[in-house]
């Protein structure tokens, strides 16, 4: 375990680093540092609103600023809309409009390939954690994921009176027609569809073509394209049937009392991750504190509560399943599980990203 | 005191101050005054431009998906990429269509409004009609277009009423034809308020004088309202189809994801993809389209409403 790179001290924080250290302690970090730099007014975590800001106030940002006396100020800019202003922040040697983003690792790999993400191997908590929080194809910690998810397919049971869909070729039915919806630039359903479609998952990104072709099947069906709080919406609102979208939506749409329910069907569903990073340009003594704030985020603690509110498997061994989701699909916690389940490198994602949701877009807009 | 009382303090201040602008802009730049005037003009303009040329620069690289950075070198790939990719093909020819037609039937409606407003002898229904024109411009342009998923929404107050009858719920929503309704309920507003100040100015009498002279109502309006209302449609027009044609909020909202315009395409690249070359090249070629449909339109037709002229023509 490397050591934590420690900044230039002087008096003052030193002085102030002591005081900091009973907050540290209560993070099971006392002794890791002999001094701790001066704590920042407020740390800034930019998140996904509604449920998912809910469960991490209540999971990772309250008890840190309980344990540490720094305050967390979430911002809900979106994840995609913020990659830009933190890049043009670190090209013009400015300090960064945030401390710490929460993102899809495939949006933070881009930020990594770019080097504007500061390495976070030295996290204490890192020892403590399963394979699934190493960013895959990168080297070292440029990013640390932080749970798992699955995009699975959730239907309304009034719908399906047969029962569950057992496959996406379900959606093809006539009867669905516009009555069906996807994420607006196809996250998600790309390799399922490659299956459906007929081909390998061993042919992405070389041949993709049964995806294409199985997209543009379902494209016949006028499906709906979305972000995640349309499939919510359309879902209360009696608009679609059925959706490939992230299981947390699906289940947040059940805990408003809409009647849902998801499967993984036999084609399998697509498997990912989300995780935290901290971009280049910090303040030394924010740096810190921002790395405490994930080293924090990886402990079981924050973990249990944080990823009870999701509905999502953590990184960390150990954790207890949220009643509801015991022996669910979007739930994977065993090797059998994840036998359903399709996960591609985030590199080859986002080396093949743009012309995946170019074909996408060219099919769904044509 | 009574020099005091002659010459009072504030004209004491005016000396003054006329005596710091003298020092800063002596009398004898005074032939370079107007431009002056233009100063902010010019900053503006300028910082608009500076962007563009920002823009232009990074039209020219493309994206290594390797670092995530523009190229060093300059191409041409991107502007290749956006004429031959279908995608923007449809995504170009659907904003045209829509501009098109969203100004067309925002005119014919904007028309009878204005008219209406400009000629009522009732000063009641006139405000009425100016609140009902200024009341959206309080609402925003992505709530107005959520009013509308409300209200033409599968369970909306239309599909719940056209239920009453016997009518099992439609699609009214997500498609084009929603996309064009939402655009035309969005631009009205702009358009009568182009074309009052040129229905103003045509003086009551010539309706009336035709009238005398034994045109009907039809003629009068045809032959006498409409070709000097023309200054009122081409503003109007060129607000309107510029307006439409740039859309974003729009098309997202009501568009259900599968009717995106050329904002929406640019967004996709610029926040989706990362690829800053090609979405600049694609707010380029959407300023280039949006420059040559305005310069066809003032060159057939001139300016309009939006000359700036002293002469009346």
């Amino acid at each position: 375990m490397k050591e934590l790179s420690m900044p230039y001290i002087n008096r003052r924080l030193l002085l102030q680093g002591a005081v900091a250290l009973g907050g540290a302690s209560a993070l099971g970090l006392r002794g890791a540092f002999a001094q701790e730099p001066a704590k920042p007014a407020e740390i800034i975590v930019r998140a996904w609103g509604g449920s998912w800001v809910d469960s991490l106030k209540a999971g990772v940002s309250d008890p840190f600023t309980k344990a540490t006396g720094v305050a967390v100020r979430h911002d809900l800019t979106e994840d995609n809309e913020i990659q830009p202003k933190v890049w043009a922040a670190v090209a013009q040697k400015r300090v960064p409009p945030i401390h710490i983003n929460w993102d899809t690792t495939t949006n933070a790999t881009k930020s990594a390939l770019r080097g504007v993400t500061e390495d976070l191997s030295d996290l204490p908590n890192l020892k403590n954690v399963t394979d699934l929080a190493k960013p895959v194809g990168l080297d070292g910690f440029p990013i640390v994921n932080t749970y798992g998810y699955v995009y699975v397919l959730a239907y309304r049971p009034a719908a399906f009176p047969d029962g569950a869909p057992k496959s996406w070729k379900d959606l093809l039915d006539p009867k669905y027609k516009g009555r069906v919806a996807f994420y607006n630039d196809g996250i998600g359903f790309h390799f399922p569809a490659q299956v459906a479609g007929g081909g390998k998952l061993e042919d992405i990104p070389a041949n993709m073509q049964p995806a294409w072709d199985f997209i543009a099947k379902m494209k016949e069906q006028k499906p709906l394209l979305g972000e995640d709080p349309d499939f919510t919406t359309w879902f209360q609102n009696g608009e679609i049937d059925a959706a490939c979208t992230i299981s947390t939506n699906a289940r947040e749409a059940r805990k408003n009392g809409i009647d849902i329910k998801w499967v993984v069907p036999e084609e399998g569903c697509k498997f990912d991750t989300d995780g935290l990073w901290i971009p280049k340009g910090l303040p030394e003594n924010e740096l810190y504190w921002a790395k405490q704030y994930i080293n924090f985020a990886l402990t079981k603690e924050a973990q249990q509560v944080w990823l009870d509110g999701l509905g999502l498997p953590g990184v960390v061994p150990g954790l207890t399943p949220p009643a509801d989701l015991i022996g669910d699909p979007s739930y994977p916690t065993t090797e059998e599980d994840f036998k359903h389940l399709i996960r591609i490198s985030s590199k080859v994602q986002v080396e093949n990203e743009s012309e995946w949701f170019g074909k996408f877009k060219a099919i769904m807009q044509g | 005191m009574t020099s005091r009382t002659a010459y009072p303090l504030t004209w004491r201040i005016m000396d003054v101050l006329e005596g710091v602008a003298a020092a800063i802009w002596p009398r004898s730049m005074a032939r370079a005054t107007p431009y002056l005037m233009l100063a902010p003009a010019i900053l503006l303009v300028g910082l608009l431009v500076l962007g563009l040329l920002q823009m232009a620069d990074s039209s020219l690289r493309t994206l290594d998906t390797n670092t995530f950075l523009l190229s060093e070198n300059y191409s041409l790939a991107n502007y290749r990429r956006a004429v031959t990719e279908p995608l923007f093909a449809v995504v170009a020819w659907r904003s045209l269509l829509a501009a098109v037609i969203v100004t067309a039937v925002t005119l014919i409606f904007a028309f009878p409004y204005a008219y209406l407003m400009v000629r009522t002898r009732s000063s009641a229904l006139r405000k009425i009609l100016l609140i009902a024109l200024f009341l959206p411009f309080f609402i925003g342009q992505v709530v107005r277009a959520y009013g509308w998923l409300i209200i033409l929404g599968n369970q909306g107050m239309v599909n719940e009423a056209l239920g009453l009858v016997g009518i099992p719920p439609m699609r009214l929503i997500y498609n084009y034809p929603a996309v064009l309704f939402g655009l035309v309920q969005y631009m009205l507003p702009f358009a009568v308020l182009m074309l009052a100040p040129a229905l103003t100015a045509i003086p009551e009498e010539l309706e009336a004088a035709a009238g005398s002279l034994g045109a009907n109502w039809v003629r009068s309006f045809r032959h006498v309202v409409l070709p000097l209302c023309r200054p009122g449609f081409i503003g109007a027009g060129v607000v309107v189809m510029t307006l439409s044609l740039t859309d974003f909020a729009v098309p997202a909202i009501l568009g259900g994801g599968s009717q995106d315009f050329i904002a929406n395409a640019i967004y996709d690249q610029f926040f989706r993809t990362s690829d800053q070359g090609l979405g600049a090249t694609l707010a380029l070629m959407l300023v280039a389209l949006g420059s040559i449909v305005v310069g066809l339109v003032f060159s057939l037709f001139g300016a309009g409403t939006l000359a700036v002229s002293r002469k009346r023509k």
